[in-house]
Order: C-alpha cells, then sequence, then structure tokens
C-alpha cells in the first residue's frame, strides 16, 4: 500500500462516477453516481494526509502544536466535504420530488424545460 | 528511529480487499438498471470506502464516513426510490453512454499517470525526532499562553503547565477535534450554517404546492 496505490483507487472511483453521472437516465442514479465522485475526492485527501508531510513539519522552525496537528488537515478536509455532501444529497432529492409531483417523471431527458 | 508509517502485509491486505470491494459496487451501481439494487450497492461501495479510512488510520473520517453515508445518505436514496414507484421499470440508459465511457477511462488515464510520475514527499524526510515522536507516539504541551514548548512524552516539570497529548497518526480522533475547533472554527461554524440553510431549502422545495394562499387566476374575477 504506497500513496500511488491509494490514489489509483480514488481516481477509478472518481471515474467510475463519472460515468455514472452521464450515461444514466434516472435522476436519482445520477445523484448516486455524483456521491461515488465525493468519495473518490474524499479519498485522495485522507491518503495525502497520511502518506505526505505537512509543509509545517518540513519547515526547521521551532515545533508548534499546530505544526503537529496540521498532519491531519486532509482528515478535517474530509469532514467538511461529507457535511457538504450529506446538505447536497437532502437537496438533491427535495428537487427530484419536486420535479416528479411536476412532470410524473425523474428522467433527465424530461427535465429540458424550466417552464412545466 | 522508526519509520513513521510502517504498512504490514495484513494492512495491504485489507486495503486490496477494502478497494475491491468499493469499485466493485461502484461498477454494480452504475450498471445496474433496478434502482433499488443500486440503492443498495451504493450502501456497500460507501462501506468500502469506510474500511479505506480505517486501513488508512483515519478512524474518526471512517465512523463519520458509515454514520452519514451508510446510515443516512443510502436510507435517503432507499426512500426516494420507494416513493417514487413507476421507478421499479428501471432506468434506461441514456444516449451519451460511448462519450461517457471514453471520458472516464480519460479521466481515470490522466488521474493514474498523474499520480504514478509525480515525486510525492514522504514521511521519512521528517528528520526531527521530536516530530517523529509526536506523529506517532505522542507529545506534550509545556507552558501557557504564546510560551509553549513542544516535548517528548513523558516530559515533566512542576513548575510548568503540562499537556498530555497522543500521537497524532495512532490517536487521530482527539487531535482532529482539536484541528476542527482551533484551525478551522470559522469553517465549522458555517459548515453548521450550510445544513441548517439546506434543511429549510428542502423543506420549502417540497411543500405540497395546493396549500398556498394566492387565488387562481381564473376566480379572482368571479
Amino acid at each position: 500500500m504506497t500513496i500511488e496505490n491509494v490514489l489509483l483507487i480514488s481516481g477509478a472511483l472518481f471515474a467510475i462516477g463519472a460515468y455514472g453521472a452521464v450515461s444514466r437516465r434516472s435522476l436519482i442514479t445520477v445523484i448516486m453516481s455524483l456521491e461515488l465522485m465525493f468519495n473518490g475526492v474524499v479519498i485522495a485527501a485522507v491518503a495525502f494526509s497520511r502518506f505526505t508531510p505537512s509543509a509545517a513539519l518540513l519547515s526547521g522552525d521551532p515545533l508548534t502544536a499546530e505544526a503537529i496537528r496540521s498532519a491531519l488537515t486532509g482528515h478535517a478536509f474530509a469532514i467538511f466535504v461529507t457535511a457538504v455532501a450529506a446538505g447536497e444529497a437532502a437537496l438533491a432529492f427535495a428537487l427530484v420530488f419536486a420535479m416528479y409531483r411536476a412532470t410524473e417523471s425523474v428522467e433527465i431527458t424530461d427535465a429540458s424545460e424550466m417552464k412545466n | 528511529m522508526m519509520a513513521i508509517m510502517e504498512v504490514s502485509t495484513l494492512t495491504t491486505i485489507a486495503f486490496w480487499a477494502a478497494s475491491a470491494m468499493t469499485l466493485g459496487f461502484a461498477v454494480i451501481v452504475v450498471t445496474q438498471r433496478d434502482v433499488f439494487r443500486a440503492a443498495i450497492a451504493l450502501a456497500g461501495s460507501f462501506l468500502g470506502v469506510g474500511i479505506l479510512y480505517f486501513v488508512l488510520s483515519a478512524e474518526f473520517v471512517g465512523v463519520v464516513q458509515i454514520l452519514v453515508y451508510v446510515g443516512a445518505i443510502s436510507v435517503l436514496m432507499a426512500f426516494a426510490v420507494m416513493f417514487i414507484q413507476d421507478i421499479a421499470s428501471g432506468s434506461r440508459p441514456a444516449q451519451g453512454r460511448l462519450v461517457g465511457a471514453v471520458a472516464a477511462v480519460l479521466i481515470f488515464a490522466a488521474l493514474a499517470f498523474t499520480a504514478y510520475n509525480t515525486e510525492w514527499s514522504s514521511m521519512d524526510e521528517i528528520t526531527d525526532p521530536v516530530a517523529v515522536t509526536a506523529l506517532t507516539e505522542g507529545f506534550v504541551e509545556v507552558g501557557t499562553g504564546d510560551d509553549i514548548v513542544i516535548e517528548a512524552p513523558g516530559f515533566v516539570d512542576d513548575e510548568q503547565v503540562v499537556i498530555p497529548n497522543g500521537g497524532v497518526f495512532v490517536d487521530s480522533t482527539g487531535s482532529v477535534g482539536v484541528l476542527l475547533v482551533r484551525e478551522y472554527m470559522l469553517a465549522f461554524e458555517i459548515i453548521g450554517l450550510l445544513l441548517v440553510a439546506s434543511l429549510i431549502g428542502g423543506l420549502l422545495l417540497m411543500r405540497d404546492p395546493v396549500t398556498t394562499d394566492e387565488p387562481e387566476k381564473g376566480s379572482a374575477s368571479v
């Protein structure tokens, strides 16, 4: 397990999600694919946190607690992305329901008009 | 000096198993015609990612992943699928399938090329022995205010305040908590605001349009 391997998995997950986002017609599966892409990005962030040192630790300045904890910046990033993704999923499904109520369909090809 | 992050054989096996689980379920999500089965496979993929976080020694992120993604978002997806009845007929693929496949392969090729052709800096470049110990075993903060000095674990001083901390990588939960409420305090608060806004926005979008007070255009002239 090296950083290259983890980035490879992260890139594969992102690419699978990208394929799903453009190749599916149901809005629900498109949203699922977007969540897969989110996960791919977060894996990369955690991998960088785990395998590469933060700049503050390499600078040679006197060691501070902030510099030591900055090794976990990727984890903080992961938590923020997860929170944003949760809010995004809730809003996206509200939009799907609103569209279903208006057009009796959840296919993206039926969502080409702004006004019903 | 011990290496900061030794990777054991067991960890490597767990990593590849979790990766196979994640990618396998992800492929099912984007190819399965039955949307409900796709939602179940999505939960499996999220669980695989959660295991990957544990393998990467990010316990807190792994637990958050399982609570938020496997616990909440997957259930939301399943509810959405069950709420919209005619979805059981399956989701037909769109015309952009070939374009999507080519784009995905190109994205993956570019990312893989970058990953393998970049000289990533390594944890071995950290030379300060106190820093290495702080990452793997723990450290103590000595002093107060602007005069805090970092010492190796076990340091005692009867005249000053001494706060022991666990190793950042072996006990990441506490350090992530401190990082969130000190370094990223503003972002942390804004995330709370964002969640409230998306909650209210979701409720507004889901509101039944029939219950509005505005009179109908045709009946207003009566």
